[in-house]
């Protein structure tokens, strides 16, 4: 149980500042950045008309997400696809890594998920802004009146908020409910069941929310 | 041994977080269940759409399910930071 409170920091003084790193996230997340390149490069190595393996994985994923991007993009900014696609691959990577005895999800800490909330709403706006102009995307924010400028700006920020916080917040209760219970039945009989639960399906689940939310910002901004 | 400020603070705190989930639970319970009601009556008169019923109802749940992460949080940060 003293998994929760004890978390390995490295810290690093620089120019009077002390800087510290969660070492196991940071660890975590060249884990999955390595097991992703490595996929990239086995799926696109030798591209053949009959796909082996690893290129036929890569066409499901790539096919599974052509269809809802299509539906949610216009022709001009098709180019997210890549983008929206990468998301998904990092954030599913990420939560179910935790059934990997040894590994932990990266996922877990706050900073991992604020920072692709913050990472999808700057290209959410800035897509915006290329899209409309930045006049038509200014002007967004006095409708339907000049004085609901403040409510429009704090809905796009709680945008951000409440998308890394639901990634955190369903990962780390599923970490702690693991935990928990594994420690009431002395990892008896229910962990597998418990980390087929939290780690596969609420973990795909969430990294498609996840990434289906960050479409719809970009949509949102660029219709 | 007597009772301190400090202990007192550490069982408003855990009290704090029981309340918190508790309460901050029903909102996405009622909110799920709804959705999934709808969702099953509307395979039940059209279950030819039911994969794209059922991702849409995921998602759904999912957006729903917020407040009741952010009474989570809540509680986390009182039981291992207050």
């Amino acid at each position: 149980m003293g998994e929760l409170t004890n978390i390995p920091q490295w810290t690093w003084e620089v120019a009077g500042y002390r800087l510290v790193f969660n070492s196991e996230t940071l660890i975590m997340s060249w884990v999955v950045m390595g097991a992703l390149i490595v996929f990239g490069v086995l799926s696109t190595r030798k591209l053949s008309f009959i796909p082996g393996t690893a290129q036929t994985l890569g066409e499901v994923m790539v096919t599974a997400f052509e269809g809802l991007v299509n539906d949610a993009l216009d022709e001009r900014n098709r180019k997210y696809f890549p983008l929206v696609i990468s998301v998904f691959m990092f954030v599913w990577l990420s939560n179910i890594l935790g059934i990997f005895p040894g590994l932990s999800e990266p996922t877990k800490d706050l900073n991992t998920t604020l920072g692709f909330g913050i990472l999808g709403f700057i290209i959410a706006h800035y897509a915006g802004i290329r899209t409309k102009g930045f006049k038509k995307y200014a002007l967004e924010y006095v409708q339907p009146m000049f004085f609901m400028a403040p409510l429009n700006i704090i809905g796009e920020l709680s945008k951000v908020v409440s998308i890394s916080f639901r990634l955190y917040g369903n990962i780390m209760g599923g970490f702690i409910i693991i935990m928990v219970v594994s420690d009431l039945v002395y990892s008896l009989v229910l962990p597998p069941f418990l980390n087929a639960f939290f780690g596969l399906f609420v973990g795909t689940i969430q990294a498609f929310v996840f990434t289906m939310l960050t479409l719809v910002y970009i949509s949102v901004q660029t219709k | 041994m007597g009772i301190e400020g400090a202990d007192l603070i550490r069982a408003a705190a855990l009290m704090g977080a029981g309340i918190a989930m508790g309460l901050g639970a029903i909102g996405p319970g009622v909110g799920e269940g709804y959705a999934a009601g709808k969702a099953c009556e509307a395979i039940g008169r059209n279950p030819q759409q039911a994969g794209l019923l059922t991702r849409t109802m995921l998602v759904g749940q999912a957006v729903s399910e917020s407040t009741g992460i952010y009474s989570l949080v809540v509680a986390l940060l009182l039981i291992f930071v207050v």
